[in-house]
């Protein structure tokens, strides 16, 4: 009996039965779902690293300074079969860069323009704009990128392409554009180094004598200030490097056809997948940013637009000044989960034949262990989300409302 | 006091003509001051242009016959070619399947308090009925797998009849019957070993049409339970629960789905080199699944925290248990404060179905793009291709955002 009654006592704590103990549901909770996750996870690895060693697969990192020698389609980087697998991953990361940066720019400046047309006053705008929304928002991306390669490869071929102005030729090959390359390296380096200290010093400029306008009520004319400084410094540099060097940093190279077959050279030529990739992703990101700006502006109070307007301000300096500052805050956060979704929609590049780092990757495990091309992979997109989310996080405390 | 040109008193003038009527709306919403006008008119030019040109393109310039050319195999692939289902036609197996979800959707109809259900059950049948009069140029397609499409209309009528008329006709009934439909339909398009006309065909045939909405149902009803499940989760005051969450989570949304995608394409064999592993559409479910789950818990997190904490604490002064108060005062106000943000990650997942061509599956896209690869004289007609493509999708995912505005409607979210 005793034997029993103590047996019973060791099994409650506190006067409740160990198997209904809070602590002890949620320890053994930890401890099972943590035991089966590593169990899980060291199965997985310990398996594939049998298995390579088992069927001889190679592995480790040492291929990353060998040859790559495969072409990649367009690239931003100098880049020769040649060079080694390390560069080419770094060329490829740099394709969907560009693909990224440019993508955001051009998607947020339509997205706004679009976001602001559907909240138009004006009944054919705001209905053009919803039916935009609509159609880009519920197609598929990968049908719109198909679309729009199967229309640029519909496009005539080189000889009898478009040609605008003598200076843009637009054909199955692409986007021909004049382009400034520099013509030489030191000079643009130097130029560039000068153009970047004018744009701090204006800056700074702008800050100051927006605090003493402000201060004293004296009008310091900062924007104009600023920008005459920026673009004055500008010219000089630009100038005295040429004198210096002997030769201009920049030369606009344009593009004309050549030879025979009259292929385009010069110029910056923008490839057909890429430009059907930009068109693609921007008119679909566009369509969601549109939606979110016009979901931040009809966020803003009615009341702050009728004070605005009350205080005399015309509208689109009430727009500027009191609306779109408030709606900012509700606009940026999902603003920046888009610019990630367009990062990661990017490596939809690889079905319309644009080198994008997925694509690249993709390839490279044919000649390399895929485990540690994945490892690399996973790692680069990791990096970039983490740079938007950080961007966006800093952003997001410096427009916080004080004493939140 | 009233002039003789003023007007008498007690009688209340029309409102001026410029603030009634048409001339009044157009006045406000085309015509109000200059700068409207100048739009306006810009407007109205290129939107005439635009439909000039398009319309002329659609009814003149363009090629349609592609779509005739393919016609059912948009919707199955390869799935009735001779090598995946040799010396049958396996056709009326998807067809039967289609049939089994009209006679649902009648049901649904019969329960549902709101027009929508009837619309899209009457919008199913028409379009199915009059896909059974197409003339289609396309392989085995004889007369019983048009009888099958036209017996849809049938089909809807006796689920209405069904639900009207006997004790099935309660929402649970249908969400049970909806499973079995479910499990019912991955039987007959895999097939079972040993019985006639039910040969098995191998997933690495299943495609078109078929294979998205497959892929597109499973992962919807997964990745909300699973989500929940991250959701709360990643709330959780255990650390070490949190953490596995928080990793999860964020591993998932970091990475392209199409990376993941070819990434267990690669890995899964190597870890387990038994025979489940090789099968694609498996791993294709499971990788869509899983990711969708990450982005549904930040949704429900999202809900979660936006929930007043006055509704927990008086639910635990109330006495419930951590579970009741979870399961039934925290879960059902969450879920229904985001109900478009779950929607639109339905949607979402649907439109990435698309992305198992990475993994060779010929789901509806990648099939056309392989046919138009492989057949040259169809590559100038791969625009009208992908504009029905687009079209078809368009129709898919208007009609879930329709119906999640209608449910938001009914639970009157917004009202209180």
């Amino acid at each position: 009996m005793t034997m029993i009654e103590a047996l019973r006592g060791l099994t409650y704590y506190k006067g409740v039965p160990l198997w209904r103990h809070a602590l002890v549901i949620q320890w053994a909770l930890q401890i099972i779902s943590g035991v089966v996750v590593v169990v899980l996870v060291t199965t997985f690895f310990t398996n594939i690293s049998n298995t390579i060693q088992d069927r001889e697969i190679p592995h480790g990192f040492s291929f990353l300074s060998r040859e790559y020698q495969t072409p990649i389609g367009q690239h931003f980087l100098p880049y020769e079969s040649s060079d080694t697998f390390r560069y080419a991953f770094g060329v490829a990361a740099t394709n969907t860069i560009v693909v990224s940066i440019v993508g955001v720019i051009l998607a947020t400046a339509l997205g706004i323009v679009v976001g602001v047309a559907r909240i138009s006053g004006n009944w054919l705008v705001s209905r053009t704009s919803l039916i935009y929304i609509e159609i880009f928002r519920n197609v598929p991306l990968l049908v719109q990128l198909f679309f729009w390669f199967y229309m640029v490869l519909a496009l005539p071929p080189v000889r009898q392409g478009y040609v605008i102005a003598d200076r843009i030729y637009i054909n199955n090959g692409g986007l021909s554009l004049p382009w400034p390359w520099p013509s030489n390296r030191d000079a643009a380096w130097v130029w560039l180094a000068v153009v970047l200290a004018s744009l701090i010093a204006a800056v700074v400029l702008h800050h100051a004598l927006t605090r003493r306008e402000v201060l004293t009520g004296r009008p310091s004319y900062p924007l104009i200030t600023g920008s005459v400084t920026a673009v004055a410094t500008a010219v000089v540099g630009w100038l005295f490097v040429s004198a210096a060097f002997g030769d201009s940093p920049f030369a606009i190279s344009v593009p004309a056809p050549q030879g025979a077959f009259g292929r385009i050279a010069g110029g910056f030529t923008i490839s057909g997948g890429l430009m059907a990739l930009l068109t693609g992703l921007v008119i679909y990101t566009s369509s969601f940013i549109a939606e979110i700006v016009r979901a931040g502006i009809q966020s803003v109070g009615r009341g702050q637009m009728e004070a605005a307007r009350s205080l005399g301000l015309a509208p689109m300096a009430a727009l500027r000044h009191v609306t779109f500052p408030q709606a900012l805050r509700v606009i940026i956060p999902p603003l920046i989960s888009q610019f990630l979704n367009l990062t990661k929609n990017s490596s939809l590049a690889g079905a319309i034949g644009y080198s994008d780092l997925a694509n690249v990757a993709k390839t490279m495990t044919q000649t390399a262990p895929a485990v540690s091309i994945y490892i690399l992979l996973a790692a680069a997109y990791l990096a970039m989300s983490l740079t938007y989310s950080l961007i966006g996080n800093l952003y997001n405390r410096s427009i916080r409302l004080v004493g939140n | 006091m009233a002039s003789a040109t003023g007007t008498p008193p007690g009688v209340s003038l029309p409102p001026p003509i410029t603030e009634r009527g048409g001339v009044g709306w157009a006045y406000a919403n085309l015509f109000g001051n200059w700068y409207n006008t100048v739009l306006t008119f810009l407007y109205a030019a290129f939107l005439v242009l635009a439909f000039w040109f398009g319309l002329r393109w659609i009814a003149l310039e363009a090629d349609w016959q592609v779509i005739a050319t393919l016609g059912g195999r948009l919707i199955i692939g390869q799935y009735n070619t001779e090598f995946a289902c040799p010396g049958q036609n396996c056709f009326w197996r998807p067809q039967v399947s289609l049939l089994l979800v009209s006679v649902l959707l009648g049901m649904v109809w019969a329960v549902s308090r709101d027009t929508a259900a009837k619309r899209i059950a009457i919008g199913v049948a028409a379009v199915t009925v009059a896909f059974a009069f197409l003339p289609y140029s396309m392989d085995r397609m004889g007369l019983d797998v048009r009888l099958l499409l036209a017996a849809n209309l049938p089909a809807v009528a006796a689920g209405r009849v069904l639900a009207r008329y006997t004790p099935l006709g309660t929402v649970r009934w249908i969400a049970i019957l909806g499973v079995l439909v479910f499990l019912v339909i991955l039987v007959l398009v895999r097939g079972l070993p040993g019985i006639p006309g039910l040969q098995p065909v191998s997933t690495t045939y299943w495609g078109g049409l078929m294979l998205n909405l497959l892929l597109a149902v499973t992962g919807i009803t997964l990745s909300l339970p699973i989500g929940i499940a991250l959701a709360l989760g990643r709330r959780s005051s255990l650390p070490l629960v949190k953490l596995l969450c928080v990793v999860f989570i964020e591993i998932m949304r970091g990475m392209p789905l199409i990376t993941l995608l070819f990434m267990s394409q690669v890995l899964v064999p190597l870890a387990f080199p038994q025979d489940f592993s090789s099968n694609s559409l498996f791993r294709a479910g499971v990788i869509l699944t899983l990711f969708s789950s990450a982005y549904m818990a930040e949704n429900i997190r999202g809900g979660l925290q936006a929930l007043h904490p006055g509704q927990v604490e008086a639910a635990r002064a109330l006495g419930l248990a951590g579970w009741q108060t979870t399961l039934l005062i925290s879960l059902p106000q969450a879920i229904r404060n985001v109900i478009p943000a779950i929607v639109g990650q339905f949607i979402s997942l649907f439109k990435d179905t698309l992305l198992v061509y990475i993994i060779g599956m010929l789901d509806v896209v990648e099939f056309s793009r392989a046919f138009i690869q492989g057949n040259a004289e169809y590559l100038a007609s791969a625009r009208e291709l992908f504009l029905f493509l687009a079209l078809v999708f368009w129709i898919f995912t208007y009609t879930m955002s329709y119906v999640s505005r209608r449910v938001e409607q009914h639970l009157r979210v917004g009202q209180r």
